[in-house]
């Protein structure tokens, strides 16, 4: 059997190195500095730092500037290419918060104004442009969100899921990277020199990529996208593992994705950010990966800045670029070598045919990923890729307003409300307070329900894995970082809260207090977040015989929740909660498993909901399989949500007993969570408490229940007993 | 008050004034919660010792010296004398802080 191949055949690059792939390779070839100052913005003193700023003019108020970016980059890779995508994956760390920190700093509170902000909104905004009907994925990893979200496409191609994939990473310059990177004392005040022997830190920096990817067909490619590793340090919240652990498990994983070996690597292009611990950790990484004689190396960090959540996709494209033109980009800014490092970086743009490459990008959180691109033309055999398939769910918690797990079960089996927000306290009351002292709410509430997971699974054993969907992420986090910003003139921010404002934060954390060095990946996108989470632990998180760890959850913020989430605005009583399950992709025991079957944007077409029936087996599987339908229909969708309800009850002709969700528990981005915890646990009982089907207890006896999402995506998860 | 003993006793109130300011503050910054300032050892070590601080809680402390006393802490090295213990960060305050202490 031969497996499939993933080609690149489009790509885009918006950077400080130019506009478009001719502008990046003459940039490259030259390898001349891009740094200065920044003028983005203005700063205190009128002293700024350098940074690597996108020179053209993206001033089309009021579109965010970091969409904009995005926008210049599908429209370059999407140039040659006549078909839509059939699935968009971005990654980005900080979505629209330029605009919003203008808005905070103005005092708007006309939430139409905000309507920019979600990390989510880029790749919809995307796959709107670019005409895609299908899947629509973010990945928020911070600094290797670009690099995360080219695996996740690239596992989605594989497996047959989709035939076109445009992925890629953005992150536009903002206050909260520019001050939070300066407060965590990680700035070159001289401009970045990676590997330098003094080197004093990294330049922000911004840009876009994107990838246009297709399976099997190497008509008009650029290059092949051979394979790609995820890690995670489980070390510390910033700060790289000192040996480099994660950064070498990454590169393994991707170098072995690729069915290659270390020997096969022509160059390495590294993540290379210029602080003192990334280089170090990063350099001990690739000794220990390739002995004293790697490949030659380069970062190009020191020519354009870091673009954050573009790195990775941005170091994807110009590893292509340079296979094509015979090219070893420099690593500009560097003079002296620092010796300690042991890692002589290419000081100048070398010509050098190149068969292979790997790219490397690292995150906060200690989310790591690499990639392996390589020449289009050779011969290759590809091993098979596993269809995602339904996960045993080994253990669930949730927390809601009306407290943690059996509270909240407690109500739900009387149909008693569960809306409302908990105390920070009894957030984090089974955590021990060491762990939990400089965390806000959301970090708090994924580890506790992390934490009661895993003690509800009866193991100490820590899952291999960790997803996490959040809608908005720590807000409690990003408002105080902004807020004690302004307040000190724009000088004395708060470094604990820049580093909590990451979404993947959270998800960090659980990986230390776990162990957890496998997959750390975080989603985002509305009223879908969770079911993302979801869909790429299904791709990723399958490591044999091992469990893994799916969470959703967000919080509420006053004011932010109510002027980002059109739904938390639209109920009277504000709430909050999440869930987390252990799963095992990896098993085929008896249980009951989850599955997300169907996952797309709402589509206006008759077609559409025919699609979903069939997508679930159709009409008479439906029946036969399930016994309850628990409906998500968000307070801002309600009259769109409840009509695609009714369409998919006609389509389907079922008359199960329809639970609506969210009038229970609350309006909040990864509501759906909950009610995957609700559907998992009727169904590991049997039966639906009387109070939640209109007063008749429902026997489910060996049917499962369905979750459902309607509004501006429509997701169904599958909850089977098997 | 001339003689230099005088002076030095003027000197050592004020730093004991000082590491007391500096331990509220501290423990309110690091949201110490189960520390009072008197559990708090002026010449114990700050980091990795009892009170369980990294490297996390130096950035905290380094803003805090910066915006409250306008003592800028610039380099690794130079953190790592600082914040060897309360009294060695209440010395370094005191010779470099642009105005009178309070």
């Amino acid at each position: 059997m031969t497996g499939v191949r993933i080609f690149i055949i489009g790509m885009g690059a918006v950077s400080p190195l130019g506009s478009g792939v001719a502008e990046t390779r003459a940039a490259l070839a030259a390898g001349r500095s891009h740094l200065g100052p920044l003028s983005l913005f203005e700063t205190p003193d009128n002293t700024p730092l350098p940074v690597g700023q996108v020179r053209i003019s993206l001033d089309r108020q009021p579109i965010s500037r970091t969409h904009q970016l995005a926008r210049l980059a599908a429209d370059q890779a999407m140039a040659s290419c006549r078909e839509a995508p059939d699935a968009v994956v971005v990654g980005t760390t900080t979505g629209g918060m330029r605009t919003t920190e203008d808005l905070l700093k103005e005092g708007v509170v006309d939430p139409a104004a905000y309507r920019w902000h979600a990390a989510g909104s880029v790749a919809e905004d995307i796959a709107d442009r670019v005409g895609c009907k299908g899947a629509v994925l973010t990945v928020s990893t911070a600094c290797s969100s670009g690099a995360v979200a080219l695996k996740l496409a690239l596992e989605m191609l594989r497996t047959g899921k989709a035939r076109r994939v445009l992925a890629g990473g953005v992150d536009s310059l903002c206050r909260l990277t520019y001050y939070g990177f300066n407060a965590l004392k990680l700035i070159d005040p001289l401009g970045a020199r990676p590997f330098d022997k003094d080197r004093r830190g990294m330049s922000v920096g911004e840009g876009a990529a994107m990838l246009m990817l297709v399976a099997d067909d190497s008509h008009n490619a650029v290059a092949e996208f051979l394979g790609a590793g995820l890690s995670c340090d489980a070390y510390h919240p910033t700060a790289p593992h000192p040996e480099g652990r994660g950064a070498y498990a990454a590169m393994v994983s991707a170098i072995d994705d690729a069915g290659l070996t270390a020997a096969d690597v022509d160059y390495i292009n590294l993540h290379g950010t210029g602080t003192p611990d990334n280089d170090l950790a990063e350099a001990r990484a690739v000794k220990r990966l390739f002995g004293d004689r790697p490949p030659p190396v380069s970062s190009f960090k020191g020519a354009a800045g870091h673009p954050l959540a573009a790195a990775g996709a941005l170091g994807a494209v110009t590893v292509a670029i340079c296979i094509d033109a015979q090219l070893i980009p420099a690593n500009t800014g560097t003079c002296h070598p620092d010796p300690e490092l042991r890692l002589n970086p290419v000081t100048r743009p070398l010509q050098a045919g190149l068969g292979t490459v790997l790219v490397n990008s690292f995150g906060f959180g200690g989310n790591n990923a690499a990639v392996v691109i390589g020449a289009p033309a050779a011969e290759r055999q590809r091993a098979d890729a596993d269809v995602p398939r339904p996960m045993l769910v080994t253990s669930s918690a949730c927390m809601t307003g009306a407290g943690t797990t059996d509270r909240t079960l407690t109500r739900l089996r009387a149909g008693e409300s569960c809306k409302g927000v908990l105390r920070l306290d009894d957030i984090s009351a089974i955590l021990p307070a060491h762990r939990v002292r400089r965390l806000k709410c959301l970090p708090r509430m994924v580890m506790a329900l992390a934490e009661d997971a895993r003690t509800r699974s009866g193991t100490k054993d820590p899952p291999a894995t960790i997803f996490f969907g959040t809608g908005w992420g720590a807000l409690s986090e990003t408002h105080a970082f902004l807020k004690g910003l302004y307040e000190t003139g724009e000088r004395f921010p708060s470094p604990t809260d820049f580093i909590g404002s990451v979404h993947n934060a959270p998800a960090g954390q659980v990986a230390m207090m776990f162990g957890t060095t496998g997959a750390n990946v975080t989603t985002t996108g509305g009223d879908a977040s969770f079911e993302q989470a979801l869909i790429a632990a299904g791709y990723l998180g399958r490591e044999e015989g091992r469990t893994t760890l799916v969470v959703g959850a967000d919080e509420y913020h006053e004011p932010l929740s109510a002027l980002f989430d059109p739904s938390v605005r639209a109920d009277d009583i504000p709430s909050a909660g999440g869930a987390a399950l252990l799963l095992n992709p990896d098993s085929t025991a008896a249980g009951v498993t989850v599955f997300p079957a169907f996952y797309a944007r709402a589509g206006r077409d008759a077609d559409f909901t025919a699609t979903l029936v069939n997508s679930l087996g159709g009409p008479e599987r439906i029946r036969a399989r399930f016994g309850a339908l628990l409906a998500g229909i968000p307070a801002a969708q309600r009259q769109t949500g409840v009509a695609q309800l009714e369409a998919f009850r006609a389509c389907s002709g079922i008359t199960l007993p329809v639970i609506d969700y969210r009038k229970l528990i609350g309006e909040f981005a990864s509501a759906s969570a909950v009610a995957l915890f609700m559907a998992v646990t009727f169904t590991q009982t049997g039966t639906i408490p009387a109070p939640l089907c209109n007063g008749r207890s429902t026997r489910l006896a060996d049917k499962g229940t369905l979750v459902m999402g309607f509004g501006n995506h429509v997701t169904a998860v599958e909850v089977l007993r098997r | 008050m001339k003689n230099p003993s005088g002076k030095s006793l003027m000197h050592a109130s004020l730093m004991e004034q000082l590491i007391s300011e500096l331990k509220v503050k501290i423990i309110d910054l690091l949201d110490l919660t189960n520390i009072q300032p008197e559990d708090i050892d002026a010449d114990g070590p700050l980091i990795g010792g009892k009170l369980e601080l990294d490297s996390i809680d130096v950035l905290e402390m380094v803003i805090m010296i910066e915006k409250d006393y306008g003592v800028r802490i610039e380099n690794r090295k130079l953190g790592e004398k600082v914040f060897a213990n309360l009294a060695a960060m209440a010395t370094y305050i005191a010779d470099n802080t642009p105005g009178p202490l309070k």
